[in-house]
């Protein structure tokens, strides 16, 4: 405040007020201009890895960019994208993603809510942030490292789950059959993603103002109606933000297939991402690679909106 | 209250059935190969060593120490380079009313919608250009890109009183040292807390280091684990061992500051 009063005070007589309002205000906004200092090494990188990446993809996708081909890569249009819609694997790996994520999606929620609403019945904080952990320890655990340990579960031979099995005369061809082995990917992605959905969820609940609920108690409404008329209502905004962040994940599902079944049998497992995994790092058709990536980020886009639409507050 | 303790009971059920495979891991790796492959009870009987001190002790066929360097390495300087990008950023974007600065947070923000899937070819060839593939950069410079930590770290700093930055500037204190000593002390929680989920989420990667690393002494332990186990399939007990050595850091993390992790992953359903 006093600086500026000082600086009025040695402005020349001739200026016109209108005129130092003007110039202070400009002054002000290099000022506030400066702070971007602050925001640059972020920005850098935001636009060197995140944005440019983006746009070069799209660019890329319409090139045949191959890096074991001796010929230069050159732009083919839409070419890359009619390639798709006529390559049988690209459906194949389409229809597995979708499959997996119509299975994983609503049980996930389910299972979640389920979880959510049982943790926050458990009146003992400490017994319920304990269970909490237990619930969300495999999300700590790497792909790598659950894929392994599930692998073996659901191995035919020496697997756990069929020695389990074993007294009951069951033998569960848990990998080896095409159907088998798509649900033994949602079982294994269940054990290992639960955890962050649970959380949100508890956290969700926990929001909720003990005074509606009492409320409708009072008016005599059991636990069942009140959980679905007044906690499910509540919840819904973050149910909804689940569900999106769900469907995202689960339409890049990766390291669960590439670790258990590698995309077997019969290509049953095989999903989109795999199928650009090795389009792009095993074969090198690195413009076949983009184009599906940006199909695969449309669909995600699509979805996630038709999501939004259909589940926001009306 | 009886259906309560019925509730309460298969929560512990599920939560049993949730740590399971974990402690399965850790028990299997002390079993001999004969125990392992004949299941008879979980707790190996006739305990052992030797899975370990062969996955330890073999560094030029099993590079594990150099896996857990390379491991360490990158989670440390992504966790690093992510706290102090993102915090000057969120302080910026969030306490100095930036001309555009809202556009600016907007549209970072609204890539936290973008999958990483589409990244990977355009970065792999990114980094091909700039001769970072098979070096730890590669995993490192690009995670400073990701918009979380700025949310995140926004969502904090613009909760703090104009009245504790007002008060520093008539004391005398710059912009940075507004942001230095007002509020990276007042952010430490928040900090904390971003800190150690990029620390974990960097340790965990399985797809950036499987793409962008070639040579087997530049993996880090995920790969690395993933590597050994279609080398050796049969031998569960040393993919066992490798499993239990990439899986301890993150566990003794995890239990040691398991309520800020699971607070900090709630926090991102609430503020969305």
């Amino acid at each position: 405040m006093i600086s500026r009063a000082a600086t009025v005070a040695t402005l020349p007589a001739t200026e016109t007020p209108s005129a130092i309002r003007a110039r202070t205000r400009h002054r002000r906004f290099l000022g506030r201009l400066g702070g971007y200092v602050f925001v640059l090494p972020y920005l850098t990188l935001f636009v060197v890895f995140l944005i440019f990446p983006l746009f070069y993809g799209l660019w890329l996708s319409g090139m045949r960019y191959e890096l074991v081909s001796p010929q230069p890569p050159r732009f083919i249009g839409a070419g890359n994208y009619l390639e798709a819609l006529r390559d049988p694997a690209f459906w194949n790996a389409l229809g597995a993603t979708v499959l997996f994520v119509v299975a994983v999606v609503p049980v996930t929620l389910v299972l979640a809510l389920a979880l959510a609403a049982g943790l926050e019945a458990v009146i003992s904080s400490r017994r319920q942030s304990f269970y909490r952990l237990c619930i969300f320890l495999p999300t700590m655990i790497t792909i790598s490292v659950g894929g392994l340990v599930w692998r073996w579960f659901f191995n035919g031979e020496f697997g756990l789950f069929n020695a389990l099995l074993e007294p009951l005369g069951v033998k569960v061809p848990w990998l080896t059959s095409p159907g088998w082995a798509m649900a033994s990917i949602v079982l294994m992605t269940l054990w290992w993603t639960l955890g962050t959905p649970t959380v949100i969820l508890v956290a969700g609940l926990k929001q909720i103002p003990r005074s509606y609920l009492e409320a409708a108690a009072v008016d005599g409404a059991g636990a069942v109606r009140r959980f679905f008329w007044v906690t499910l209502p509540l919840l819904r905004p973050v149910l909804l933000f689940v569900a999106v962040i769900q469907v995202i994940g689960g339409f890049q599902v990766f390291g669960q297939t590439f670790i258990i079944t590698r995309g077997g049998p019969e290509q049953a497992t095989r999903v989109l991402m795999q199928y650009i995994y090795e389009t792009s790092f095993n074969m090198y058709r690195l413009g076949y690679g983009a184009a599906m990536s940006w199909l695969l980020f449309v669909i995600i886009v699509v979805v996630s909106l038709a999501q939004v639409r259909l589940l926001r507050q009306r | 209250m009886l259906r309560r303790y019925a509730v309460e009971l298969m929560i512990a059920l599920a939560a049993v059935l949730f740590i399971a495979p974990v402690g399965f891991i850790f028990l299997t790796a002390f079993k001999p190969d004969t125990e392992i492959l004949h299941f008879g009870g979980l707790l190996p009987r006739d305990p052992t060593l030797e899975h370990f001190r062969y996955v330890l002790g073999t560094p030029e066929e099993i590079p594990v120490f150099r896996w857990l360097f390379n491991s360490v390495f990158i989670s440390s300087s992504v966790t690093l380079l992510v706290l102090t990008v993102d915090a000057l950023a969120a302080y910026a974007l969030s306490r100095l009313n930036l001309p555009g600065g809202k556009a600016v947070l907007a549209l970072i923000v609204a890539t936290m919608m973008v999958p990483g899937q589409v990244l990977l070819v355009p970065v792999y060839l990114l980094l091909s250009r700039l001769g970072w593939l098979d070096t730890p950069w590669a995993l490192i410079v690009p995670a400073g890109a990701g918009a979380f930590g700025v949310f995140f770290l926004h969502q904090f700093f613009k909760a703090v009183p104009q009245e504790l930055e007002e008060a520093a500037a008539i004391d005398g204190c710059s912009r940075l040292g507004v942001f230095w000593h007002v509020m990276l002390p007042l952010a430490r929680p928040a900090l904390a807390t971003l800190g150690i989920l990029t620390f974990i989420g960097s340790w965990n990667d399985f797809l950036g280091p499987l793409v962008f690393l070639d040579s087997v002494e530049k993996y880090t332990l995920p790969v690395g684990v993933a590597l050994f186990q279609m080398s050796y399939s049969i031998e569960y007990g040393l993919t066992l061992a490798a499993s239990v050595v990439c899986t301890a850091p993150i566990l003794v993390i995890f239990l040691l500051l398991h309520r800020q992790i699971i607070e900090g992953v709630s926090m991102t359903g609430l503020k969305a």
